[in-house]
């Protein structure tokens, strides 16, 4: 793409500016980001004292795919990092000197450092005594979900920068409902400062753990504010609006030492406000700039498309004071870019809708009308996206079903996803349960069944279940395997001999190995995978997917085990199976965000597809009678708004304020996707949703309003139902 | 047409993978294939190495980084018995240390630069100059903490010690401020944690840079022009037991010995943690 003339005038602006760029998204505004940092290179700056800053790692990309060029200069790398991946690195280098003023217990020891799904693991050790105690009595969620969630009240302290002691006063301060509710900030507290207390004394770090140390100690000592500022003279800084205020406070300390500095900031952002986002914060970073430029056109949408934005603000009723609220970003007019535009038309010239009275029939149309996009108007599949607020696994399923059976690719994007639910993973934990009989973990017929399928290439289910009803029992709570050749003969050829004879081979490798058994689950595993499961015959010989599967298991108990003999704290390969098992461990793998495959039509939650930044021809919003485009995720041990930086301490939370953040989040959401799509958007509606409900939801009525505006074909009232 | 993507970047390990097996290169670099076999036994000691080695070199960087010796000392005196290694090695390094050049460094130091269609990219140690000496000498360290010290004609024949110096030439520039670099400013060390006054030096000569040059280009034009078929098994099966895609070659199930390894494994790189919307359990999309 051609750069335009104030493009050029930013990127090529003298290596001594600090320069603050703002403008909708589409303005082209990280192309100008990525071109800024290629200039700086091609004038002499050194890569390595460039640093790309960014709020979230996937926003990396463009950075990256311009770093790879074969034809960059020869020199040193560009640091991309995140506020977490500063920290990090910080912390791991500079320990020995804060770990005794941060008030870890053990300073001359190496700290541990935590991931989501440790720190729940622990957090768990913590919590769970306290519930037996009759703490968090009232509450309805289930347990993970309740560890996630005072994870997630220290994640916020950190981020917005508050003690962690104060988050009772703050979330009972804005609450204004019944009693008990105020009983469970007050247990959510106290699992906050036994779970910071119990990190300090086993030198465990948490990502709230490593964002504290690193602001309130690493960065105030000479030495490590000097390595830093030796090691970087130029700071990219793109999504400004979408970080938090520590790392908007941290770069406001940092702006006068940088030689130059490129902050870009997105008006209609922060999507990430439930991960403590604060555009409000981001923005005061203008005035810590020389140069303030702003990009308003957009090189994406076209007029109609636009209209429909500005159609949609008027329905959605915004009060007309919004944009003095700190949870607001500024927004202005934006200019369309006159080169893209079209044949001029109405809203609806953007947009198609039908009604269906059932989930199914609308979701066989989203699937017939991408089919159409796809073979009759040559649109690459890549270019369209399905969206809907939440992915669950049956819709996930039943869209990806669909669209194989018109041969078409999907690639669904699930940022993380269980282990547990990976029939690779349930093969291997059910053959450990068989392997270490001492732990008394007794898988039922089918789950071995289920596992021998998976194991031995050729199985199908049905000789699956024969062959484990004959030779598996379970004696005293043991597992055990008899020998394919103790079975009659005809059983042994209704199985096939081949198969038996893989079958044998595994069980007579479970059977020596259970004579020697080794305390580490992931040595296990490695050697099960390499020695059996993945040898010619065997059901993980061909497949790739199952290898990702088992590396992500062995490095998650791995980690399990590094960590606990780390804190010196007891666990053995059983109880790792147990916690996965139960799900008390989440036992999340994470996904790489995936560069949009070619040739796919891309499914993705609505923020994970906004929060990739990336535009496309066609969007489809999945169910947008729904109650779930609207409603924030029930949270009752915590709340976004209340504890970030914009709310004042002892002041109600009441429901006009509930029903004002929600629109203006569904407003943000709508323009942010609107703001991203070049051609045409699709809606999905139906008067049931998945689960059977009523379709009437407030995100149908904004748009039913936008198109009342035009003589006819609102959805959900003029369009027939099929 | 190559089946190399467009951004290959190419690094002393990819192509020491490409030189003993073809198939080993196409499997972990371009199909990227996670294959989680053992790698070599027995395992726990291999991991247990493998730890240490990670926890060495990051204890170097602290140093060389400015965290006072006595700070550090302090820390390895409070490791326990699985902290022997370590221990052992810090006290070799501080004698060494002592009689190395100081100057301007670049610890744990990444470079790159073009190379035919392609980059060619390598992490440095530590590489260390000297602003005020007359002859203006780079020195490349690379801490090795292996068993063995590996002899000299195996060290020489190792794509780190031609594509170090060699990337060195072409991208010292811009990180050492010494302007366009010579080969024959260039030496390269391996230093052994086990056996410290034993380095191993390497100079450099405009005469090796050019062997060196013509070899990786070679190399990567012939990388760049296989087809798909033409990514064969190593001949030399020796190397399948210390690869972890041995199962998927049919060439044996069990992994060979640590001490028949001649120089380190490849120490992992430890993933950064972040949050992000991939981290939050609590929002399931
Ligand atoms: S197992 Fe042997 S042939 Fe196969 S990739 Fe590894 S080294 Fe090459």
């Amino acid at each position: 793409m051609e750069l335009t003339p104030p493009q050029l005038d930013l990127i090529e602006a003298s290596n001594d500016q600090k320069i603050f760029l703002e403008g909708p998204a589409g303005a082209g505004k990280t192309t100008a980001g990525v071109e800024r940092m290629l200039y700086l290179m091609a004038q002499g700056a050194r890569a390595d004292t460039i640093l790309v800053f960014l709020p979230q790692r996937n926003l990396a990309q463009p950075y990256y795919q311009a770093l790879r060029n074969p034809g960059l200069v020869a020199g040193g790398t560009v640091d991309v990092l995140t506020l977490g991946g500063l920290a990090q690195k910080m912390v791991q280098l500079f320990w020995p000197l804060v770990s005794e003023q941060a008030g870890f217990a053990h300073p001359d020891q190496a700290p541990t450092f935590l991931n989501l799904e440790t720190a729940q693991y622990f957090m768990a050790r913590v919590v769970e005594p306290m519930i037996e105690g009759g703490a968090f009595d009232t509450v309805t969620i289930d347990r993970n979900r309740l560890y996630s969630q005072v994870v997630d009240n220290l994640n916020k302290a950190a981020v917005v920068g508050f003690p962690h002691t104060e988050l009772e006063q703050r979330l009972r301060g804005a609450w204004i409902g019944e009693i008990s509710q105020a009983h469970l900030y007050a247990d959510a507290q106290q699992a906050a400062l036994r779970f910071r207390e119990f990190c300090l004394e086993q030198n465990l770090l948490d990502f709230s753990l490593r964002v504290e140390v690193f602001l309130k100690h690493i960065w105030s000592v000479p030495v490590c504010r000097d390595y830093l500022s030796k090691t970087y003279n130029h700071l990219i800084y793109d999504n400004v609006e979408e970080d938090t205020p520590v790392s908007h406070d941290l770069m406001a300390e940092w702006l006068p030492q940088l030689e130059s500095a490129t902050l870009i900031y997105d008006w209609d952002g922060g999507y990430r406000i439930f991960l403590g986002a604060d555009p409000a914060s981001g923005y005061r970073l203008k005035d810590h700039c020389q140069e303030e430029v702003t990009f308003n056109h957009s090189f994406v949408t076209t007029p109609e498309i636009q209209e429909f934005t500005a159609g949609l603000e008027i329905s959605f009723n915004l009060a007309e004071d919004r944009l003095d609220s700190p949870f607001v970003s500024p927004s202005q007019p934006i200019v369309e870019d006159p080169a893209s535009k079209p044949a001029v038309g109405d809203v609806r010239s953007v947009l198609e809708f039908e009604t269906h009275r059932f989930h199914p029939q609308m979701l066989d149309w989203v699937v017939e009308r991408a089919s159409y996009l796809v073979e009759d108007e040559g649109i690459p599949p890549e270019e369209i996206v399905i969206l809907a607020p939440y992915m669950s696994d049956s819709l996930r399923y039943s869209l990806s079903e669909r669209f194989d059976r018109s041969g078409i690719a999907t690639q669904s994007h699930r940022p993380s996803r269980a282990l547990k639910d990976e029939p690779a993973a349930q093969c291997l934990l059910t053959l450990a349960a068989v392997a270490h009989p001492e732990w008394g973990i007794t898988p039922v017929s089918y789950e071995l069944a289920y596992a021998l399928v998976q194991a031995v290439d050729g199985l199908d289910l049905v000789r699956g279940q024969l062959l484990a009803e004959i030779v598996y029992r379970s004696k005293d709570g043991r597992p055990t395997l008899t020998s394919f050749d103790r079975i009659n003969p005809d059983m042994q050829e209704r199985i096939t001999y081949q198969l038996g004879e893989r079958y044998e081979n595994l069980r007579l490798w479970l059977d020596s190995y259970s004579l020697n058994p080794v305390d580490e689950l992931d040595h296990f595993l490695s050697r099960l995978f390499g020695e059996v499961l993945s040898q010619p015959g065997y059901g993980f010989h061909h497949s790739r997917d199952a290898g990702q599967v088992t590396a992500n298991l062995i490095d998650s108990a791995r980690r399990f085990r590094w960590i606990l003999a780390e804190s010196l704290t007891d666990g053995s390969g059983k109880d790792y199976v147990q916690l996965v098992q139960q799900g008390v461990v989440a036992a999340q793998y994470i996904r790489r965000w995936n560069e949009p495959s070619e040739g796919a039509v891309f499914l993705a939650p609505a923020y994970t597809f906004l929060m990739g930044n990336r535009p496309v021809e066609v969007q489809f919003w999945l169910d947008v009678g729904g109650q779930g485009w609207a409603e924030r995720l029930y949270q009752p041990l915590t709340q976004p708004y209340v504890l970030s930086r914009h709310w004042p301490p002892g002041t109600p939370w009441t429901d006009s304020e509930e029903f004002a953040s929600s629109q203006e989040a569904l407003y943000r959401l709508s323009t942010g996707l609107i703001r991203r799509c070049r051609y045409k958007i699709y809606l999905g509606l139906s008067d049931l949703g998945e689960g059977g409900y009523e379709m009437k939801g407030p995100f149908l009525r904004a748009i039913q309003r936008v198109l009342q505006n035009y003589p006819a074909d609102a959805p959900g009232t003029q369009v027939e139902t099929h | 047409m190559t089946l190399l993507p467009l951004d290959f970047q190419f690094s002393q390990g990819s192509l020491q993978d490409y030189v003993d097996c073809r198939r080993r290169f196409q499997l972990r670099y371009l199909d990227q294939l996670a294959w989680p076999a053992v790698e070599a036994e027995p395992l726990l000691e291999h991991e247990q190495r493998m730890r240490s080695g990670a926890e060495f070199h990051r204890l170097i960087q602290r140093y060389l980084l400015g965290v006072p010796e006595k700070r550090l000392s302090t820390m390895m005196d409070s490791l326990g018995p699985e902290g022997s290694d370590l221990k052992r090695w810090w006290g070799n390094f501080l004698q060494f240390a002592n009689v190395t050049p100081g100057g301007n460094t670049l610890v744990e130091g990444v470079l790159s630069a073009q190379f035919g269609s392609f980059r060619l990219l390598a992490k440095y140690d530590l590489i260390s100059w000297d602003m005020d000496e007359p002859d203006r000498r780079v020195t490349i360290y690379d801490w090795k903490t292996s068993r063995q010290r590996p002899n000299r004609d195996w060290l020489a024949e190792r794509l780190q010690t031609k594509v170090y110096p060699y990337l060195l030439v072409q991208a010292g520039e811009q990180v050492t401020g010494l302007g366009k670099l010579s080969p024959e400013q260039i030496e390269m060390v391996y230093w052994f944690a086990e056996h410290p006054q034993e380095p191993q030096r390497f100079s450099y000569s405009d005469e090796q840079y050019q062997q060196d040059h013509d070899f990786l280009a070679g190399l990567v034009d012939e990388v760049g022009s296989l087809k798909e078929g033409d990514f064969h098994l190593t001949a030399d099966e020796s190397r399948c037991k210390f690869c972890t895609y041995r199962s998927l070659c049919d060439r044996g199930t069990a992994a060979g010995s640590i001490d028949q390894v001649e120089s380190d494994l490849e120490v992992e790189t430890e993933q950064d943690f972040d949050l992000d919307f991939d981290q939050i359990a609590e929002i399931e999309f």
